[in-house]
């Protein structure tokens, strides 16, 4: 536990900042409870990542972040907007900023999607989504949200750092730094892109920023070797390896004898003790042999179409089991089409997108459910923004880009199920009732892990940094049980 | 008085009357009118960071709840509407502890979450020792919208002016000390009692200042020579070897170029490259190599542009300005805009000053003594500075090695305007000839004069109201415009679009000329550089302006510029002039929607490329198409040659700055000058008056000229300290972009200014610096710990030992090469690629995009000629703490991380260099392995092997070839992948 003194900076972080000798703390959540450590260590070493108390009881105890890069459309999934199908075709004044800058009127485009109630909240759902229509009582929905910019590179930043300025600690980072991780031998922050390719801006959307990297997202994949470089070299088998190891153990500990007051070094003897583990625990945690036949279906990995991002939930349920604090994983990737940035032919890109992810999600909610892991899972759902209810060009049903308004749920985690939170204008551009910024979002979430967003700081730059800027942010309580 | 009571609030009544209770009773006054220091020290760093923290929010500036503030003694003191909140002394009576200590269910302070143990404790102790704070702070009025600076604020140590101490007359027992560092730091040893380590060994010195002063390791040789050399001079004259050599600007260019957020790209969606940003980074390594004087280092990257007569780096230092992430495609541009300034304010008020004035952008400072007009003030500075646009004519410029390049350059690009010029009469002549016979031979609607040459535009869409500054905009398509006219057809929708065309307007004769401008919206013509016509606003057409200006004879640059918000549309423009009546420029009427393509009949060179030959004849044409074919060629921007990416301004007159409320540009307020930071208490500055041709306002060099004047209170402190960290591990100032109030305190506050005095004194000389730190005896302690010192000072505040530290990112990388002697010492240049796993380009949206492969001897250049790529960075460097580049960097990460080892033992990097390390060994210690693995420790630890050392690496490769069935390779190959994870390596004594 640190004592936090003015401007929360706890010793460590001091020293930190202040290029202090003490330098070597930052292990990433997996020194504490290793006993090789704790033997070898003539100094004690205190772990920064690990557990930390919470500002009070959560609810939560992970996340699970299924970002839809490139911005769903909200009118054609959550947000029923009834008017809206009969102004097809036609032009009206319509505020609306995207993509092709700032426009007073556009063709509308109806919504591509019918769809009906569902569970007993009697949530709209679009048929995009007959699966997860199935969940709606364990969802909250948030119809009035709003970020700052209508570009993908800085929309994308404000999702996953706060701030449209690049440079931020993501929320991933903030989590770990606030609460520590429990798991030893994984990451604390793990992203899982999608197969087409990374998002935009590519490493600045899972990066520490000003934060030490011990807090950015480890990057693992689904097939092949998980982690970079965990994937012993072809000619070093496991026995190699140790032998290599003990050798290099002997000549550190000799080293460390006179210096025995400086725990770096202690610390680097443990981290290869811990990289030599991780080499096994994380396969393990990847491996889905032992998962039934039964779950794997329900995640949808018996079909094509859905087995990527199903196999991708099913991780990330396998991540929470094994104690790892945040895990993001994207829906689309690159460029154009590849993700939900539907400019040209509406129907066909979110058909795709919306079919390759549906039973995966479905199957995430339900797996947890029946584990009795959804109430300390918070799970998150929608893009960088929303799309307009205008056309952008002359013909066709693309959408441009919109941040005035859109949709996102959450669920699990101490969210109040079968709930429906603000409102956009009759056509589903700007929110109207109860706005929400993406600040309010990320103090929900912090909320819900039990970190207050206006106490978890972070001192850089001579200023207390926070997740939710200076200002500070209003948790969405209307959502929180 | 006895309302409170009557009003039934038990809590606060109750609260109340105690505070009352006591004041009345006692008939003292309730505040000790003269507070110890070691009181006041208490509040300041104690109480008010508490108060400022945990209640300023409601009980400050902007709220004040129950009447109450607590932002200041004075209203403290005063109290709320509750009455007083302290009884000096007596922590029961006050209210505030009471608060505080949730001990009444009513009056809980803070409401929402109660302080800690050792918060309550604090302010507990405070009271008890009379509530000590500074005499005379009134309460504030509410909003603080006058700043007031107090005597306490001036009086914050680093404020002051810098004192030479006097160097206290030390003695080590045996002789008095020779070096003022070691009396200084000897002083608070011996105060507190504490006995320094012994010097270290010699092998330990001589790792210790090549690691500090180049980066890279000794070799064996460099050990052997130093530990032979039985001169007293021994110490100093490798120090200088090193100080002399090309590495030593590699090592400390780099601490820089953290500093400054030196990167070669804008970050971003794109994250596209910034044009010639490695000449900044070769600027820097020339300046620590030529020990270039920090005063004049500084000027440079803020001024250099203004030198007169100053030298190429002078210019290139510039860049400076254009380091900074920049989003090509901003949500909000004037907001994008200040952002940019900000990152400017920033980087210099925290690199140069060690102030984060940057803080003060929508708000007074919260706790330094700086107002948000100084954040303006400063901001005023740079104002006039163009906004970066990734290159072109406002963000590079062509490098001359000199004036006389230079003139000739300008000397040729006057000769090659003349030539078109003068080719221009002659297909003007041509073409009239064509005009006329083609009227008299064919019917009279001929098509169209040919009054615009090289029109190019640039297409927009957004809303605007006014005329935007185009510069600040993306473009969304740019190019010829294929009708050689002022044609808005090319637009893709008929709402919110802008165009700007550009071009030559061929002036057959000088004389006066009368322009006609008529738009839906607004337009601006301009014509050889000046305004002709302004229409701006939104407006309906039909309404036509027109305007008469001289115009001399030749091709001028004629510009147009156009937006059209909503409903109709349209763009008129014709001129007149000496012997033709009123020729369009534009298009006739309503334009056509939406489409591209022009007919063929309107276009003139189309037409005369037809006809010419039967109207012209083939002689006369043949010599018109290569009057053309010489004018195309002669284009001036063909005529290029090096360049950098530099600073540059929007004339010599700035616009006003403004003051904006909460740093919103929408909410701009009273209009700010230049001014100095106002707690300094410098003289107002002199601003020039520069010629109304000048290039820039001078306002940089005012502000340079500030910070490095000898009189500035921070400049110097703040620069020898970062010299002092980069030895020592730490400032002796902490923080060291930050003096100010909430900022470390220095260990050593007469040292740092004995040190700050001398810097200046020896001509502001960074070698000096180096020099005189590693000749202290403080330099070369051993680093060892022992019971005794560790138990009095365990993080080492007085320096008794020196600090071991772990190798950075790029020390790391560079060390594995020179051991393994790969290392390719070829300076500057453009910047290199190192190969990236293909895992880690994956996560690029376009894996590979903007990272390029160099030649493998390219890639055994030393690590600081790497491409600095914002959004992807090479993994060895990124996992071992390389500098974050969006902002500032003063301090390194030394993280240790279990995927560290990882890439050490797995990554492919370390295994290629294992294997050229292997390589190295067979070649230089022939076939025995015992010879192999000694080098192979020797180049490692640069200390000779023990025999137990050399024992255990020859069991590592006997059992790897005996139970693994390794070969004699690869086991060699292992053994020095070991080596090169060893912690002596990575870690300096």
């Amino acid at each position: 536990m640190n004592t936090p003194n003015f401007c929360h900076r706890t010793r460590r972080e001091f020293l930190w900042e202040a290029g202090a000798g003490f330098t070597g703390l930052a292990m990433a959540g997996l020194l504490t409870a290793d006993k090789f450590f704790s033997a070898s260590a003539a100094t004690p070493f205190v772990n920064p990542l690990a557990p930390r108390q919470p500002h009070f009881t959560g609810n939560a105890k992970s996340v699970i972040f299924l970002f839809m890069y490139g911005g769903p459309s909200q009118v054609d999934t959550f947000d029923y907007k009834p008017e809206l199908y009969k102004l097809d075709g036609k032009t009206i004044p319509v505020k609306t900023f995207g993509r092709g800058g700032k426009k007073n009127e556009g063709r509308v485009v109806g919504p591509k999607w019918t769809g009906k109630s569902y569970g007993q909240c009697g949530k709209w759902v679009s048929d995009l989504f007959p699966n997860l229509a199935g969940c709606v009582d364990d969802i909250s929905f948030i119809h009035s949200m709003m970020a700052d910019s209508p570009i993908h590179g800085s929309a994308m930043l404000q999702m996953n750092t706060g701030k449209v300025l690049s440079g931020s600690p993501c929320l991933g980072s903030w989590v770990n730094y606030g609460l520590g991780s429990v798991n030893e031998n994984l990451p604390g922050f793990v992203v899982m892109l999608d197969p087409t390719g990374g998002p935009i801006s590519g490493a600045k959307n899972w990066s520490s920023g000003y934060m030490p990297s011990s807090y950015q997202a480890t990057i693992m994949r689904s097939a092949g070797d998980p982690i970079l470089d965990l994937q012993r070299p072809e000619t070093m088998s496991e026995s190699s390896q140790r032998r290599f190891l003990d050798t290099l153990h002997e000549f550190n500990h000799e080293h460390q004898a006179p210096r025995a007051d400086n725990s770096n070094l202690a610390a680097r003897i443990a981290s290869y003790e811990m990289a030599f583990k991780m080499q096994s625990s994380a396969p393990d945690a990847v491996d889905l042999s032992k998962e039934t036949e039964a779950t794997k279906e329900l995640y949808g990995m018996n079909d094509k179409r859905t087995e990527d991002f199903g196999r991708r939930c099913l991780l990330a349920r396998r991540l929470v089991e094994s104690g790892v604090r945040f895990i993001q994983l994207y829906s689309g990737g690159a460029h154009n089409d590849d993700n939900w940035d539907a400019h040209g032919d509406l129907v066909k890109n979110h058909t795709h997108h919306a079919g390759r992810t549906d039973k995966p999600i479905a199957g995430l909610l339900k797996d947890l459910k029946q584990r009795g892991l959804l109430d300390s899972t918070l799970i998150i759902w929608g893009g960088e923004f929303g799309r307009q209810p205008t056309a952008e060009y002359a013909s066709g049903t693309g959408r441009d880009h919109n941040a005035y308004g859109f949709t996102m749920w959450m669920a699990g985690g101490g969210i109040k199920g079968g709930t429906t939170v603000g409102e956009t204008d009759e056509l589903g551009g700007s929110a109207v009732t109860d706005r929400f910024h993406v600040k309010n979002l990320h103090a929900t979430v912090l909320h819900q892990m039990g970190l207050d967003p206006d106490k978890l700081t972070y001192f850089y730059g001579g200023l207390d940094q926070k997740l939710v800027g200076v200002e500070g942010a209003e948790v969405m309580r209307k959502i929180v049980s | 008085m006895a309302l409170p009571f009557l009003g039934g609030n038990a809590p606060r009544s109750i609260a109340l009357a105690l505070g009352l209770a006591v004041g009345l009773v006692t008939g003292q006054p309730l505040f000790a009118a003269e507070p110890s220091p070691v009181g006041l020290d208490f509040f300041e760093r104690k109480v008010r960071p508490l108060l400022a923290e945990q209640c300023y929010s409601c009980h400050g500036p902007d709220k004040q709840k129950g009447d109450l503030r607590l932002d200041s003694p004075g209203a403290i003191r005063a109290g709320g509407e509750g009455g007083v909140v302290l009884v000096p002394g007596d922590p029961v009576k006050s209210r505030l502890v009471l608060a505080v200590s949730y001990q009444n269910p009513d009056l809980k302070m803070p409401p929402k979450q109660r302080l800690n143990a050792r918060q309550v404790a604090d302010l507990t102790e405070w009271v008890k020792l009379g509530a000590p704070m500074p005499a005379g702070e009134a309460p504030v009025a509410a909003g603080r919208k006058e700043f007031q600076i107090t005597a306490k604020d001036r009086a914050h140590w680093a404020f002051q002016p810098v004192k030479r101490p006097v160097v206290p007359q030390m003695n080590d027992g045996i002789s008095p000390i020779a070096n003022p560092i070691d009396a200084f730091v000897l002083a608070e040893l011996t105060a507190k009692n504490l006995a320094p380590n012994l010097t270290a060994t010699p092998r330990e010195l001589v790792r210790r200042a090549y690691y500090d002063l180049t980066g890279l390791p000794p070799t064996p040789a460099d050990v052997e020579t130093f530990l032979a050399d039985t001169s007293p001079l021994a110490w100093e004259q490798m120090i200088d070897r090193l100080l002399d050599s090309p590495r030593y600007g590699e090592k400390w260019g780099r601490h820089w170029l953290d500093l400054v957020r030196f990167a070669e790209s804008n970050s971003y969606e794109r994250d596209g490259d910034k044009p010639h940003a490695w000449r900044f980074r070769d600027y820097v390594i020339r300046a620590f190599n030529s020990d270039k004087p920090y005063d004049r280092f500084l000027r440079e990257q803020l001024a250099g542009d203004e030198i007169p007569n100053a030298d190429l780096d002078a210019i290139i230092a510039t860049g400076f300005y254009r380091l900074g992430i920049w989003d090509d495609e901003p949500a909000d541009r004037e907001l994008a805009r200040f952002d940019s300034l900000d990152d400017i304010v920033a980087t210099t008020s925290q690199v140069f000053l060690g102030l984060t004035v940057d803080c003060a952008r929508c708000h007074h400072h919260k706790i330094d003594p700086i107002p948000q007009q100084d954040y303006y003030r400063m901001l005023s500075f740079f104002q006039n500075v163009n906004h970066y646009r990734n290159g072109g004519p406002t963000d590079e410029v062509r490098l001359f090695a000199n004036s006389a390049e230079e003139a000739e350059h300008a000397t040729h690009l006057r000769e090659v305007e003349r030539r078109r010029d003068e080719l221009q009469g002659k297909l003007t002549e041509v073409e009239k000839l064509f005009r006329t016979r083609l009227a008299q031979g064919e019917k009279a609607d001929t098509p169209l004069n040919r009054d615009l040459d090289e029109l190019q535009f640039r297409y927009y869409r957004d809303t605007w109201e006014r005329l935007p500054d185009f510069t600040l905009v993306k473009a969304e398509e740019s190019g010829k415009v294929p009708s050689g006219l002022f044609d808005i057809s090319l637009r893709t929708r008929d709402t919110a679009f802008g165009f700007v065309f550009e071009g030559s307007l061929i002036v057959p004769i000088e004389g006066d000329y009368t322009f006609h401008l008529d738009s839906d919206d607004g337009s601006r013509l301009s014509v050889d550089g000046r305004q002709v016509i302004l229409y701006d606003g939104i407006h309906a057409g039909g309404e036509e302006k027109a305007a008469t200006v001289r115009l001399r004879a030749g091709r001028l640059p004629i510009k147009l510029e156009y937006f059209q918000c909503q409903n109709g549309l349209g763009l008129k423009v014709g001129w007149s002039g000496p012997g033709f009546v009123r020729r369009a420029l534009s298009p006739d009427g309503e334009p056509v929607r939406v489409t591209k393509v022009k007919t063929s009949a309107r276009d003139f060179s189309q037409l005369i490329k037809s006809d010419g030959p039967r109207v012209l004849g083939a002689e006369q044409f043949a010599n018109y198409q290569a009057l053309k074919k010489e004018l195309e060629q002669l284009k001036p921007e063909r005529e290029s040659g090096e360049k950098a990416l530099v600073v540059s301004e929007r004339g010599s007159t700035p616009l006003p700055t403004h003051l904006l409320g909460r740093g919103n540009p929408n909410l701009a307020g009273d209009v700010v000058e230049p001014g100095f930071i106002e707690v300094l208490n410098s003289p107002a500055p002199i601003l020039p008056k520069p010629a109304a041709d000048a290039r820039t306002s001078g306002r940089r060099t005012v502000l340079a000229n500030w910070i490095v004047s000898p009189g500035n209170q921070l400049t110097a402190r703040v620069m020898v300290n970062r010299i002092w960290q980069h030895h020592f591990g730490r400032g002796l100032v902490r923080s060291a972009s930050n003096f100010g109030t909430q900022g470390d305190r220095p260990t050593h506050p007469e040292l740092l200014d004995w040190l700050a005095s001398e810097f200046v004194a020896r001509g502001w000389s960074m070698k000096a610096m180096h020099r005189l730190i590693m000749t202290s005896q403080t330099y070369r302690r051993a680093s060892q710990g022992n019971a005794a010192a560790l138990q009095a000072d365990p993080t080492n505040d007085l320096f008794w030992r020196f600090d071991s530290r772990r190798l950075t990112a790029e020390e790391i990388r560079d060390s594995i090469l020179a051991i393994n002697g790969t290392l390719n010492l070829k300076m500057s240049g453009p910047s290199i690629f190192v190969d990236i796993p293909r895992e880690v380009l994956a996560g690029q949206s376009v894996p590979g995009k903007g990272w390029g492969k160099s030649p493998p001897e390219e890639q055994a250049r030393r690590s600081i000629y790497i491409k600095v790529k914002r959004s992807l960075r090479p993994p060895i460097l990124e996992s071992f703490d390389v500098a974050e580049t969006d902002r500032s960097a003063p301090v390194r990460f030394a993280t240790v991380q279990p995927t560290q080892a990882l890439g050490m033992i797995n990554g492919s990097f370390l295994n290629e260099q294992a294997d050229l390390f292997a390589a190295r060994l067979r070649r230089e210690a022939r076939d025995d392995v015992a010879n192999q693995v000694r080098l192979g420790l020797q180049l490692v630890t640069a200390r000779p092997p023990t025999d137990a050392e050399v024992q255990r690496s020859l069991a590592l490769i006997a059992a790897l070839r005996a139970k693994d069935n390794a070969s004699v390779e690869v086991a060699l190959k292992y053994f020095c992948l070991m080596a090169l994870n060893l912690n002596e390596l990575v870690y300096v004594d």
